[in-house]
């Protein structure tokens, strides 16, 4: 908890120190993404899930934000709800029907599913979405009178965004119910025999790291004032797995270390040679062989031997 | 008439397809994800060796060959290190494949839509049941029958077939009779990425070359092998029937819902018969 109020009280310092609009537009979009890893990771890292379709719940967020709001940016709060109500319902909408395959028939069934809300929205619901074209004019925030138009304001916004989901994660972690999604990924029939409800679990945390999903997906739709079906296209699924996978999975700040890589790298390399999307391919794979506890647990790693040999 | 045949040549292509997810699922236990990017880099090779020797009977020859080799490599190199740990990281790595595949097709070939021609002798029509179909349809329902055959003649009934169905059964056991395993492996893997292969060169032109294609073909691969019965290769060829019947009457009455009707159709399985349409024997995976 230490850690986490002092990344935040860091972040919130950045706007004063920071006055470049493009790295505090940086900045922010690393938060939202950071919001949507840390609900993926209670899937994958805590749970033992892979889920291939978290892109649905982050693309429903941005088109139920952009339909509640419309032009009207008063509506901001109520936007975010419905975004976290709507990405948990569909969340346990897909868990529900996914959860009758188990392994990797799961994982396929989630980007199944996934799939078929990127088609809906793409085709046959162009007149609610906008099809390919998608919503333009997305308002930024304004409520109680104090307008969070410019980048900075923004920022600080997002940032109480995500100090909430890292703080709730953190808790949701420690809780009960954390520790009883831990004993369900390390022996799902031990779970079960000591009387747990397995699928009941895998539903509600299901269901939450929808709603963070959705949270974050109607952040970027405000951030960048437009939504279209890319949120909710397989490769966003796909890039919500690299960063946990490239952070490390099943800890609290490894999809947060993934994410700032992840984008960062995107950011350089991309500036660089049109084929960035190849070469993370490649760093991917060296990852998941190499490093399957990613980033942070190579730290972790680092750490501990240095600290074993000073104290010899 | 012509419906019916259409939706026959689209089943036999997913079926060519399904058999190599399901043959390389069952002895490595990966669902391949980049079964779809090898289908496509089938068709891309197809078009490049089209484009140098005019001749597509070459291309048909060769491409798989040349992605067949792709496969093997990708296998040797990454996969075989992780046969040891969860299922989900072999995933995951097939899912790097993707990624890797993508690009280069895009860096070789572009990202505009690119087509093949019928080979000549196939490039015109027949009279069949009193309507019009192309003969490249044709010789896609014929083709694809004749490689199913050949493929259960070599799965059920040679010693390459036992072997690889003992070692899907139990690797440790066969390993112990002195086969190499690793080998059986890499061959079946070969065999699946050939298999994707022939499904992209057969079906480049019939459909527009685009990247996107992998992905659509992945997921209809997928509904069928869930349709048919988990790991179930003769479900597969009714669940492949089944769905290229359904694109082919959505496509002429209701376009825009296909996508949702095969959904549909998924979901309603997996709700009611979770072991498969047409799997007798219960459930198998």
């Amino acid at each position: 908890m230490k850690r986490v109020l002092f990344l935040v009280l860091a972040l919130a310092i950045v706007p004063l120190l920071v006055k470049d609009r493009g790295s505090l537009y940086f900045m922010t979009l690393i938060m939202i993404w950071c919001i949507f890893a840390l609900g993926y990771d209670l899937v994958f890292g805590v749970t033992g899930m892979l889920s291939f379709g978290h892109a649905a719940f982050f693309g429903i967020g941005s088109y139920v934000f952009a339909l509640v709001v419309g032009k009207n940016a008063a509506l901001f709060l109520l936007g975010v709800v419905a975004a976290a109500v709507a990405g948990g319902a569909a969340a346990l909408l897909m868990a529900a029907i996914a959860l009758r395959l188990s392994g990797i028939y799961f994982s396929l069934m989630t980007l199944a599913i996934a799939e078929l809300f990127y088609f809906a929205a793409s085709s046959p619901l162009r007149t609610l979405t906008g099809g390919e074209d998608g919503i333009t004019g997305v308002p930024r925030p304004a409520f109680f009178g104090v307008s969070f138009y410019d980048d900075a304001s923004f920022y600080l916004l997002v940032l109480v965004f995500f100090a909430l989901a890292l703080a709730g994660s953190a808790l949701l972690r420690r809780s009960p119910f954390g520790q009883a999604l831990n004993g369900v990924r390390v022996n799902e029939v031990r779970a079960d025999q000591l009387g747990f409800d397995v699928k009941a679990l895998k539903l509600a945390v299901f269901g939450i790291s929808g709603a963070f999903g959705g949270v974050a997906g109607a952040l970027l739709a405000s951030l960048m004032q437009f939504v279209n079906p890319q949120g909710l296209h397989w490769s966003t699924s796909g890039d919500v797995v690299i960063m946990s996978l490239l952070g490390g999975i099943g800890t609290l700040f490894g999809p947060l270390i993934g994410v700032a890589v992840f984008e960062t790298l995107k950011e350089t390399i991309s500036s660089r040679t049109v084929h960035w999307y190849g070469i993370l391919g490649v760093i991917f794979i060296v990852v998941t062989m190499f490093m399957p506890r990613g980033l942070h647990g190579a730290f972790e790693r680092a750490r501990l031997r240095f600290a074993r040999e000073t104290w010899r | 008439m012509s419906v019916i045949l259409i939706g026959l040549s689209l089943g036999m292509l997913l079926f060519l397809l399904a058999a190599g997810l399901t043959l390389v699922f069952g002895l490595l236990g990966v669902v391949n994800f980049a079964h779809g990017s090898l289908y496509m880099l089938g068709a891309y090779v197809a078009l490049q060796l089209v484009a140098w020797t005019g001749s597509f009977w070459l291309a048909l020859l060769l491409a798989p060959l040349a992605v067949g080799l792709v496969g093997g490599l990708l296998e040797r190199l990454t996969l075989r290190r992780l046969y040891g740990r969860d299922p989900a990281y072999q995933l995951l790595i097939t899912f790097g494949y993707i990624l890797v595949i993508e690009e280069f097709i895009r860096m070789v070939w572009g990202v505009n839509f690119r087509s093949i021609n019928p080979p000549s002798p196939l490039a015109g029509t027949t009279e069949l049941f009193g309507s019009t179909v192309t003969d490249y349809r044709l010789f896609i329902i014929g083709f694809g029958l004749l490689l199913s055959l050949a493929l259960f003649f070599v799965v059920e009934r040679t010693r390459i077939g036992i072997v690889v169905r003992a070692a899907s059964a139990n690797s440790a056991m066969v390993s112990c009779l002195g086969i190499d395993v690793g080998k059986v492996r890499t061959g079946v893997f070969v065999a699946g990425a050939m298999l994707a292969a022939i499904s992209g060169v057969v079906a480049a032109p019939l459909l527009p070359l685009k990247l996107g294609m992998s992905f659509t073909i992945i997921i209809d691969c997928f509904i069928v092998v869930v349709i048919g019965g988990l790991g179930n290769i003769r479900g597969a060829i009714l669940g492949a029937m089944l769905i290229g019947m359904m694109r082919a009457v959505g496509q002429q009455f209701a376009a825009d819902w296909i996508f949702l009707l095969t959904y549909g159709l998924l979901i309603a399985t997996l709700i009611f018969r979770p072991e498969g349409l047409f799997n007798v024997r219960g459930r198998t995976a």
